[in-house]
């Protein structure tokens, strides 16, 4: 008996186990889904994980409400749980840490946080919790906080440099620049402050970019203190805040001197428009430097730099590494503090990021340009022979003088060979003939090229404009003809198998066209649409009752006489 | 079984009752006279097993007509086989794997204790493969088409299914081979079952080497679906897997088949046999317990080898283990203090479990562990109609045993002409 | 041993031999003797598919397939769902978001080198034929191996028909031969699908990456994978993103079952010389046989 009431138990036990097994299983997919850690408003609160340290943690992050704690302590000061030194406060937490290591550390942390809790608790007064699961929340594992980068932008570089100038009645940039000089031994002695030499914070403090052998030696030893981005902001910005917050708080001025994070770290980010007239910070700059190497081939530029200054954000756009000319690192033939790289790729690499034709190709990217640019090619000035328009325009050799295009316009147009409206007929079948808006088009590109400097001073002819789509003809030519530049000059109607290259024709009027429109945003007539309405009626209506396309492939597999043209066209040999 | 009655008689004095069949009108009116059913028609057995048989037969009609879609089957794209190649071939080829071990024990390394229940098993094997090749014709989609691998030029010699399709009619006519002596015993014929019984050799050894490969090749099947299957199961060794699977599958299928054998027709056994049973069992299950030591040893092995170790912290991975240490590990250890003990309950239940964890993981590669990461709505789990239909198969097989049993000399003793020679 | 019971063995012996001989995997990798000197594909570039449609109608028109509606309220909501090939479609455009924006990419048989669904066949109804087309032929039983076989999962069983057939891509084989292109590739109005042999295809996949690196990502998929494809895929972001499996390795398909097909013979030849010996070995002496066939044991 004994034994049958063991079998029933376990075969009770055996069909539970297959059936929840079974359930489990066949549920699987919906747990092989990722969740998102979710994201909070960082409201002045800071995740404590310090993961480089502890590695992976064995409770959970605490989620810390620093601007409660700010506010609770108001009087006292940021010393309260900040270390000092020589009189300025240092933004790291905790206070002091004994001895190396993650215990060290997180006793560190235990012992401040939780011993100023137990003492305001004696107290009685409204304080944090002291228990392990009251700070280390399950719940908030897996919660980012993050803080937009802040913007120190030329608005508000400018904005000190007038309140400092109010205060003390003339400019002091020492208060906040300074530089480092690697040579000097004795470091107490080696941040410098020498007039005319200010520069960005970036340069030396910000650690992980590729840098020159100088800013090398510089940002190790800045990394080694402590001391990125991050640490000196906190550091040179707040110290300076909290000495004259309650100045200005008595003035009224109740939005000077933030100390709070979401104060600063808005999110909220000024447009090179909204730059535009800030007055640039004054280092000797030249308005239209003439950029003349020595032993070069090529004839001198006159470079509009008051006008790029406006058109960027910051100086580091180009000025890389130091705020100096590009030839100061960068030679003929290239030397160690500019990695090497030689003159003529520092202002020509077309993919750099920093060269004048990286910049510049970087632009074409625009909505407005790409609509022709994305389908020309990057012209890299080594391997491909440049026309000598394109170097004229820069290298004229004449200095102080930089020699504008004028406007672009159609008024001298000749009609009859510059259609105003072109009707696309020659692959008629499943759809209406196209009728292009020709001139229109033109009229609108011209437009587009006047409003922007740089393209007028690029395009320079209206013929530039033709060959943003009449990519492969040669203007001089063109105008020599009666024949217009059609596109089935050179792309064939058939599929073209022994060249992939050049699509047909089908493919080419599609890409061109809608390329155009996909690239400049332009909704009608792009290949994105899924709105209400015939994507391909916009260009061309559909034939009513008329064969179709697809009828047309139908018949193609009876029809045996396309075998030969379509076979030798494609079948290779 | 109810109603029969057998007359005991001394083997020496016995008179010789075979049929005299000398031409086909012989042959056919004694079949006619066999085909009467005996005894009680309307046991419980025959009143559940009749209705769902004939169900099952309706729904036959059914899915010819209307193809494999639903309602028939819940097959779809993502889930191509189900039940019916899951459970009635891959899980009955396992089971029916019975016949070539015992085969290969009695007639190979001559162990005589077991050779009582060898002509059941043959029997059980044979009929086993002839419904399962059933339905196979039942499951295919061109089933018309089911002679193509058989006859014609075009033959896929590459592909494994190939060797499972040739391999299943080549075992079929070994195992009928095997099996053929019962029924010249049953049909009298002396000369014809001198003959056969001289190939039982040569038909046992080349079904050994048949059914080591197709056992083998039904996991092969499954090697090209490795980017569906989950890691876990999933090997290069698959073949080897299943070969040794179906040992103690076939194995277990017989001890329980056995012990239901014993209860129903235990009339027509001698005394001497079912004495010697309990020894069988015993010995069956020592088998069992050593091959399903060495699978689970080779499982094991398996996982650090494919490097599958980490997905046993899974959902996945708690089925997996649930499978092998639930229906291999434990009913391993049950054979084992069964045969110490000499306790046949155990052995039977461990039976049982073998045979549900055989169950289990042939449906995990078919379509439980295959594709698995594809949503509930999509996944497969067999339809009315195709439990039904695979029940009425079953059924079907179990009446076609009975009736051979009872007419022919599978359980009891053959007669006395018939000298086995091996 | 008299003489019948030597030429049982030594039959059994030849026969298993021989079967085993016969049934060696000749050619177990699915490759086919070629006369044809290229393999044809079609190179489909992601970045200029606009997710018409068009090659489902035509692929529909030209294969005698239901027609799909592909006006624009209805692809809107079609693809708002991951789609896949069926029964009754050999190709479909899928729409995924990425942060190149919207990518469309059309799903159909890849055409592999060496077919997992090919070496699957057990009546060669899949062929790998000489120009490079998977076809499938009537004489095909319905055991679906193919299916469980193709690591894309392409072909599709009409499970809902009295005669069903196996559905997928076969790359327009017919029109091929009558020297048209495939549906698909005359009717696309972007030339995002490019037909070629499929080295010039290749070579045009790689130009198009090295000419526009920061368009392309710098990997032709199916190049490689799965042993190399004929329908060769290029795109401006990861391949995960617009759903393709990166986990299928480079090994052809069919040689995972290689291993088994190889140890066919050896087993054929091996296992009766093996089990006879066995057989031999523990035979009792001429007395206890005698003794045997007296007492009449089954």
């Amino acid at each position: 008996m004994n034994r049958k009431l063991i079998f029933f138990l376990v075969s009770i036990a055996y069909l539970i186990l297959i059936s929840y097994g079974l359930y489990s299983v066949y549920t699987v997919e919906a747990t092989l889904r990722v969740k998102e850690p979710p994201k909070i408003k960082p409201e002045n609160k800071i995740a404590i994980a310090r993961t480089e340290i502890f590695g992976k943690l064995e409770r959970p992050q605490v989620i810390f409400n620093h601007g409660k704690h700010e506010e609770a302590f108001k009087k006292e000061g940021c010393n309260t749980c900040h270390p000092e030194k020589d009189g300025q406060i240092l933004f790291d937490f905790p206070k002091t840490v004994k001895k190396k290591g993650k215990t060290a550390v997180m006793n560190a942390y235990h012992d401040q946080c939780i011993d100023c809790h137990k003492k305001s608790s004696s107290e009685n007064k409204k304080t944090g919790p002291v228990n392990c699961g009251d700070c280390h929340k399950e719940k908030e594992k897996a919660i980012q906080v993050k803080y937009p980068v802040f913007e120190f932008d030329f608005y508000v570089h400018d904005k000190h440099v007038k309140k400092l100038k109010e205060k003390i009645g003339k400019d002091d940039c020492g208060l906040c620049h300074h530089s480092y000089d690697i040579n000097e031994e004795d470091e107490t002695l080696a941040l410098v402050y020498e007039k005319g030499t200010e520069e960005s914070c970036y340069y030396c403090h910000e650690f992980g970019k590729k840098r020159g052998p100088e800013l090398t030696a510089i940002t190790t030893v800045a990394a080694k203190k402590g001391l990125d981005i991050r640490s000196a902001s906190h550091q040179q910005c707040l110290n300076c805040h909290l000495k004259y917050k309650e100045e200005y708080l008595k003035k009224g001025e109740k939005e000077a001197c933030p100390t709070e994070c979401s104060k600063c770290h808005t999110g909220k980010y000024r447009t090179v428009a909204e730059l535009e007239k800030i007055v640039r910070p004054d280092r000797d700059q030249k308005d239209k430097p003439f950029i003349d190497i020595e032993n070069s081939k090529m004839k001198g530029v006159t470079f509009d730099h008051k006008s790029h200054e406006a058109n960027s954000k910051t100086c580091r756009s180009c000025h890389h590494e130091t705020l100096n000319a590009c030839d100061t690192c960068h030679s003929l033939t290239g030397k160690p503090e500019g990695n090497g790289i030689n003159v003529a790729n520092a202002y020509h690499h077309v993919f750099s990021e920093h060269s004048c034709a990286g910049c510049h190709n970087k632009k074409k990217e625009e909505k407005k340009c790409a609509g022709c640019h994305h389908f020309i090619p990057a012209m890299d000035v080594e391997t491909m022979n440049p026309k000598k328009e394109t170097c004229t325009a820069c290298h004229s050799g004449k200095k102080d003088q930089i020699a504008m295009p004028k406007p672009l316009s159609t008024a001298g147009l000749n009609k009859d060979k510059v259609k105003k409206e072109v009707e696309i007929k020659v692959l008629e079948k499943e759809f209406e003939p196209s009728k292009f808006p020709h001139l229109d088009i033109i009229d609108k590109l011209v437009k587009v090229s006047n409003d922007s400097k740089m393209a007028t001073y690029f395009h320079g002819n209206l013929q530039t404009l033709c060959e943003g789509c009449h990519h492969r003809s040669i203007a001089q030519a063109e105008a020599q003809k009666d024949t217009p530049p059609n596109c089935k000059n050179c792309h064939m109607t058939a599929y073209d198998g022994q060249n992939l290259n050049r699509t047909r024709l089908l493919s080419a009027y599609h890409r061109q066209c809608m390329g155009c429109h996909d690239k400049m945003g332009i909704e009608k007539g792009s290949s994105v649409r899924f709105k209400e309405g015939d994507r391909c009626g916009t260009c061309h209506k559909k034939k009513v009752g008329g064969p179709t396309e697809i009828t047309h492939i139908k018949n193609q597999n009876v029809a045996k006489q396309n075998k030969n043209n379509i076979l030798n066209v494609w079948r290779p040999k | 079984m109810a109603g029969e009655k057998l007359e005991t008689v001394e083997i020496v004095k016995e008179k010789d009752e075979s049929p005299n069949i000398k031409n086909l009108g012989d042959f056919w009116n004694f079949l006619k006279k066999e085909l009467i059913p005996r005894g009680n028609i309307g046991t419980p057995f025959n009143v559940i097993s009749l209705p769902i048989m004939l169900l099952g037969y309706v729904f036959i009609v059914l899915r010819l007509a209307y193809g494999l879609g639903k309602p028939v089957t819940n097959l779809n794209q993502e889930y191509p086989w189900g039940l019916w190649i899951g459970f009635d071939v891959v899980t009955g080829v396992a089971f029916a794997g019975g016949a070539y071990v015992l085969c290969f024990i009695v007639y190979v390394l001559r162990a005589e204790k077991y050779h009582p229940i060898i002509r059941a098993t043959v029997l059980n094997g044979f009929l086993a493969y002839l419904f399962y090749a059933g339905a196979i014709v039942l499951d295919i989609g061109r089933w018309w088409n089911i002679y193509n691998p058989m006859v014609g030029n075009n033959f896929g010699v590459n592909a494994v299914m190939f060797l499972v399709a040739w391999h299943f009619f080549l075992y079929m006519i070994a195992a009928l081979i095997e099996f053929s002596p019962t029924i010249a015993e049953w049909l009298g014929m002396k000369r014809l079952r001198k003959i056969l019984g001289a190939m039982t050799l040569g038909a046992v050894i080349f079904g050994i080497t048949l059914s080591t490969l197709h056992q083998s090749g039904l996991g092969a099947l499954m090697m090209m679906a490795k980017s569906k299957i989950h890691p876990l199961w999933f090997t290069e060794f698959i073949p080897i897997l299943y070969f040794v699977s179906s040992i103690f599958a076939g194995l277990s299928l017989v001890i329980f088949e056995g012990s239901i054998s014993h209860k129903v027709f235990g009339p027509q056994i001698d005394e001497e046999h079912h004495k010697s049973y309990d020894d069988i069992v015993i010995g069956l299950a020592r088998i069992c317990a050593v091959a399903m030591f060495g699978y689970f040893f080779l499982k094991a092995i398996l996982l650090v080898h494919e490097h599958a170790l980490p997905y046993l912290n899974s959902t996945m991975g708690f089925w997996y283990l649930f499978e092998v240490i639930g229906f291999v590990l434990v009913p391993c250890f049950m054979f084992v203090s069964g045969a110490q003990q000499k306790n046949l309950s155990t052995i039977k239940f461990a039976a049982i479990l073998t045979m549900l964890g055989i169950i289990l993981n042939r449906l995990n590669y078919t379509f439980i562990a295959y594709n698995w990461f594809v949503p509930l709505s999509e996944k497969y789990w067999p339809a009315p109609m195709e439990l039904i239909i695979t029940a009425s198969i079953i059924l079907t097989e179990i009446w076609a045993f009975r009736w051979m049993v009872n007419r022919m000399p599978v359980l009891r003793k053959p007669p006395a002409w018939a000298i086995e020679k091996h | 041993m008299d003489r019948r019971n030597f030429l049982k063995i030594i039959g059994s012996g030849v026969a298993g031999a021989a079967t085993g001989n016969l049934l060696t995997p000749g050619r177990t990798l699915a490759k086919e003797g070629t006369s044809a000197k290229e393999l044809y594909g079609i190179l489909v570039d992601t970045t200029r598919c606009i997710g018409c449609r068009r090659c489902e109608l035509g692929c529909a028109e030209v294969n005698g397939l239901p027609i799909p509606d592909i006006s624009e309220s209805k692809n809107e909501n079609l693809l708002k769902t991951i789609r896949k090939t069926s029964d009754a479609q050999y190709t479909i455009i899928n729409r995924y978001e990425t942060e190149k924006g919207t990518i469309f990419v059309p799903k159909r048989c890849m055409h592999c080198n060496q077919p997992g669904c090919v070496a699957a066949c057990l009546v060669k109804a899949m062929r790998k034929r000489p120009s490079g087309h998977v076809t499938w032929d009537l004489n095909c039983i319905g055991c679906r191996l193919c299916m469980i076989s193709c690591p894309f999962d392409i072909p599709k069983f009409e499970y809902n028909k009295a005669m069903p057939r196996i559905q997928k891509c076969n790359l327009c084989y017919d029109r091929y031969n009558n020297g048209v292109l495939p549906a698909c590739v005359e009717v696309c109005p972007t030339q995002a699908l490019m037909f070629g042999s499929r080295r010039q295809i290749l070579d045009e996949g790689k130009r198009r990456i090295a000419a526009n690196p920061d368009k392309y990502i710098e990997h032709i998929y199916g190049e490689y994978e799965v042993g190399g494809t004929s329908h060769l895929y290029i795109s401006s972001v990861p391949f995960e993103q617009i759903g393709f499996r990166k986990d299928l390795g480079t090994v052809a398909y069919p040689e995972y079952s290689t291993g088994f097909l190889y140890a066919v013979p050896f087993i054929f030849v091996l296992w009766p010389i093996v089990m006879l010996g066995m057989n031999r070995a523990t035979k009792k002496s001429k007395e206890d046989e005698g003794h045997h066939e007296e007492k009449g044991k089954h």
